[in-house]
């Protein structure tokens, strides 16, 4: 079987292996932005063909399909998703896992997420308001309290703030952020044409965060197990935010924090999201899709924001346990025929991604870039864990180049957490900076210490949603202003 | 101490490190110093931190003193670079240090291994004890080291995406609304700069001689947690274990202000007799046993005990105070409570042993030659404060609670050279 992998990252990577193991007789494709060295061993050592071209080239895309005549073709990211890649490939008779542009509007735009979830009055959905105008937020923001400041487009899992105000003594300096802040997005949205909101307020929640992905043939909904992410640069959540410097996942479908009364309510939201979704859109959703999702003392489980693809690295979590044919599912669904399939996964073990980076990322992609580096594969394999190649390229000298981003992700498993954990920490060692320039990882993620904290944190926000949920207030803010009434606004500050 | 790393450089810190020092204000320690970085490293330094508008940039490191004759802080320029230093108390060696780093660093690469290294060389003498240290370069790294010694703690949070907040007492963090995120070992360091958190630990041959007890007991906030451990439980669990001695019958206890209200509470609810709030203080906070002026000292103990005469007036009152050192404030207590307020018996519980030797290691001022316990008996101890009985806790009631909350501590100014067990 021919399957076309659009992508050229750590996800696609994880793809390509899934898709590898399949009894379907796999010979796998790719396009990809840069030569990948992952991608193009998985393309080559399986008999297939690997091209670099820009995977948001609808044209170039189109091309190379025909070329090919894939049996199915995978996207991987969202972009070429947004740039209408999976439509046009779809017009042509090609047999596309992944979500429309239309669908994909879903991730693009966190508004038409929101106003989504509010229309159908589905749980788990926070206040907002979204600006397409400068001076328009800037008024607003002048009042605004405890809130999130996010593009409204989706940027790379970048550019969020949030901005925790609870000290009315610090209200004003941090008033005073969330107006540059507001003025810098604006100008760093400027350059997305294909959006009208610019920006997007959000009510701020605390509490752990996880991603629900599914899979999907735009009728039947396939849950697969809950996995967490760290978006922190650096150790303990410290530092800006990234695309995930790793994740955890098992023991089985959920985590060592997550009650499986909540993983149901979990994919209960998700699965409304979807039936809302082909209600505005009336296109089926073919593909993945992700909840990151909060547990948070408002709602209990909560949307921060969904994927109209796999998590990354979420998705890497998944190498090591799954047992089904992962390349038959994602058949199935391309080809709507994913009813009463089930996905087999390995319950009994766990499994930790750590993402290693060049110092520089996530905010400084100019200097992350262009430096050698090394992966010792066959120590990592030794110690019975992966590596999934994400932003790196090889030169022409054969040389390993980083791209800006998280130049690889280390996939260990153990059948508990201190076994993996052990091995993932062993593992990330055999990863070099060859010029000197510095790397770094989290050495927390997986940690008992870090888990033992979000245990803790859960059980107190869950104690926080039960008394709400039992005094009829989930999901409501009241707010009392003297002279004005009660009304339901999180978003009003101390400043007024 | 407090060092505040903003990777935005949107934010202005100024008023985000007042706070930040108004949290360490109570330990009785008014002038601060303030050093952010611009075109150089700069510090401000003050004893009005209401004014303190300094850190005008998104990097900044500070600390509380009342030093006025011993160094806590300095700057050391060499060859255009520059670094600025402060010191956890009085260092006698704080500039040889800085002069040494800012060489190491202006020329070094690996900027850990060079605050490591100019650790590392410090030649020992048996009177040193390098303090924790936050560390500003020009560069804008910021480096938080906790002393081998470890006698305080450093807590190291964060806000959102956008702070790493390093302090020497949690509460800093709480009040700048940050997380919590964990405790540095002894040894232990954190290197900050725009694009990376490390954490490091120097290896040296000192010993970790435990926490200053007095953390726990006097120096910190009710509402700190040090090494994951609520200062306030420990405190009420001191006291509980207190009410063990009392062997008279009263009629209500209480806490001599303000540190005593755990430990009064704690020895309330072992006892069975009702605790009441018997002293309302004047003005701000003021820590009268660190005071080192002996007129500063009465002022400050005159000003935090009015009594409330209603709770107190004609009964017999279990007095509880975390610690003694000369005893001025207790024999004050007593004479407010026999001549101004009339009451009928005095029984005085302290939740430490008795301090016999003074630090060894400059934490704490005490002059032996005023140490009550370590100059009288406890007889004339209790004539002198004009108590009906005097009790203190025995180091092993201390050891035996610092052991059920995994707590290490150095006992030297109990005479004992560790209390409590491994940390946990």
């Amino acid at each position: 079987m021919k399957v076309l992998i659009i992508g050229s990252g750590g996800r696609e990577h994880a793809i390509a292996k899934l898709v590898r193991r399949s009894s379907l007789n796999p010979k796998i494709f790719v396009v990809m932005d840069y030569r990948n060295p992952g991608l193009e061993r998985e393309a080559v050592e399986t008999g297939g063909k690997w091209f670099v071209a820009s995977t948001t080239s609808v044209g170039k895309v189109l091309e190379i399909a025909n070329e090919l005549s894939p049996d199915l073709i995978v996207i991987g990211p969202e972009e070429p998703q947004f740039a209408g890649v999976s439509d046009a490939l779809r017009e042509k008779g090609f047999t596309v896992f992944g979500a429309s542009m239309r669908c994909a509007e879903i991730e693009k735009s966190k508004v038409f997420a929101r106003t989504v979830m509010w229309k159908y009055n589905i749980d788990g959905r926070l206040y907002f308001k979204a600006f397409r105008d400068v001076e328009e937020a800037r008024k607003f923001i002048e009042f605004a309290g405890d809130v999130v400041i996010k593009p409204a487009r989706q940027a790379g899992g970048k550019g969020v703030k949030v901005l925790k105000d609870t000290q009315a003594y610090l209200s004003k300096d941090r008033s005073e952020v969330k107006r540059s802040y507001v003025d810098k997005l604006f100008t760093e949205m400027s350059s997305y044409r294909d959006i009208d909101y610019k920006i997007i307020v959000e009510q701020r929640v605390e509490g752990v965060e996880y991603t629900a992905m599914v899979i999907t043939d735009g009728d039947y909904v396939l849950s697969l197990p809950l996995i967490q992410d760290h978006p922190h640069a650096f150790e303990y959540d410290i530092g800006p935010e990234t695309g995930g410097m790793g994740s955890i996942q098992g023991p089985g479908w959920v985590l060592p924090f997550i009650t499986f009364d909540e993983y149901r309510k979990t994919i209960e939201i998700v699965s409304k999201v979807l039936k809302a979704l082909y209600m505005e859109t009336k296109e089926p959703y073919i593909g993945a899709f992700a909840g990151q999702m909060m547990l948070t003392g408002v709602w209990g489980p909560t949307v921060i924001e969904f994927y109209s693809r796999f998590g990354d690295p979420e998705i890497s979590n998944l190498v090591p346990i799954v047992e089904s044919d992962f390349l038959e599912i994602l058949d199935r669904a391309a080809e709507k025929r994913l009813a009463g399939v089930k996905l087999e996964i390995n319950e009994d073990v766990v499994t930790i991604v750590k993402a290693i980076a060049p110092a520089g990322y996530p905010d400084d992609k100019k200097l992350a870039s262009n430096h050698t580096i090394y992966v010792d594969e066959n120590r990592i394999r030794e110690l019975s864990c992966e590596v999934l190649y994400a932003s790196v390229e090889l030169g022409s000298n054969n040389m390993m180049y980083t791209k800006g981003s998280r130049a690889f992700e280390i996939v260990c498993s153990g059948k508990d957490y201190e076994e993996a954990y052990r091995k993932s920490e062993n593992a990330v060692q055999f990863v070099e900076s060859l010029d000197g320039w510095p790397l770094f990882y989290r050495r927390d993620i997986g940690s008992r210490e870090l888990l033992e904290d979000r245990i803790r944190v859960a059980k107190r926000v869950r104690e926080v949603y039960m008394a709400r949920a039992s005094n009829g207030l989930l999901g409501k803010v009241l707010i009392w202003l003297p002279g004005e009434g009660v009304i339901e606004n999180p978003l009003i500050g101390f400043v007024r | 101490m407090l060092s505040i790393y903003a990777f935005d450089e949107l934010w202005n810190l100024a008023n985000t490190v007042r706070y930040g020092l108004m949290a360490l204000q109570h330990r009785g320690l008014q002038n601060y110093v303030v050093c952010s970085t611009g075109v150089d490293v700069e510090c401000v330094e003050g004893s009005d931190i209401d004014v303190a508008k300094s850190a005008s940039g998104h990097v900044a490191i500070a600390s509380i003193h009342n030093y006025e004759n011993e160094k806590t802080f300095t700057i050391q320029r060499s060859n255009e670079y520059s670094v600025v230093i402060v010191a956890e108390r009085p260092w006698r060696r704080i500039d040889d240090f800085a002069l040494d780093l800012v060489n190491m660093l202006k020329t070094s690469r690996n900027r850990v291994e060079a605050f490591t290294n100019a650790l590392s060389n410090l030649q020992r003498d048996s009177e040193d004890v390098v303090p924790s240290l936050m560390v500003l370069t020009k560069d804008k790294e910021v480096f938080v080291w906790r002393s081998h010694n470890g006698f305080s703690p450093i807590a190291l949070g964060s806000y959102g995406f956008d702070m790493a907040i390093a302090a020497s007492e949690s509460v800093a963090i709480d009040i700048l609304g940050g997380d919590l995120k964990k405790f540095l070992k002894p040894g232990e360091g954190i290197y900050i700069s725009r694009h990376m958190l490390k954490t490091f630990l120097v290896n040296q041959a000192d010993a970790y001689n435990g926490l200053c007890l007095f953390e726990f007991l006097y120096l910190s906030r009710h509402d700190a947690i040090i090494n994951n451990v609520s200062v306030y439980e420990f405190r009420k669990a001191l006291g509980y274990d207190l009410g063990e001695y009392l062997d008279k019958e009263v009629d209500v206890v209480v806490g001599v202000p303000e540190t005593a209200l755990p430990y009064a509470i704690g020895f309330s609810s072992r006892v069975g007799k009702p605790f009441e709030v018997a002293f309302v203080a004047t003005g701000g906070r003021r820590r009268s046993m660190l005071a080192s002026n002996p007129f500063e000292k009465i002022v400050a103990i005159h000003l935090k005990m009015n009594p409330i005469r209603s709770s107190l007036e004609g009964k017999k009152v279990a007095i509880v105070d975390d610690s003694m050192v000369t005893g001025s404030t207790i024999k004050t207590v007593s004479q407010i409570l026999r001549f101004r307020v009339g009451v009928r018996e005095i029984h005085l519980f302290i939740a430490s042993p008795p301090l016999i030797r003074s630090c060894p290691y400059n934490v704490m001022k005490l002059d032996m030659q005023n140490l009550l316990a370590a100059n009288l008996s406890k007889e004339l101890a209790k004539s002198y404060l004009e108590v009906d009985s005097l009790h203190w806790l025995s180091i092993e009631d201390v050891d035996r609670v610092a052991r059920m909350f995994g707590l290490r501590f150095c006992g030297r100014c109990l005479g004992v050279n560790v209390i409590g067990g491994e940390e946990k």
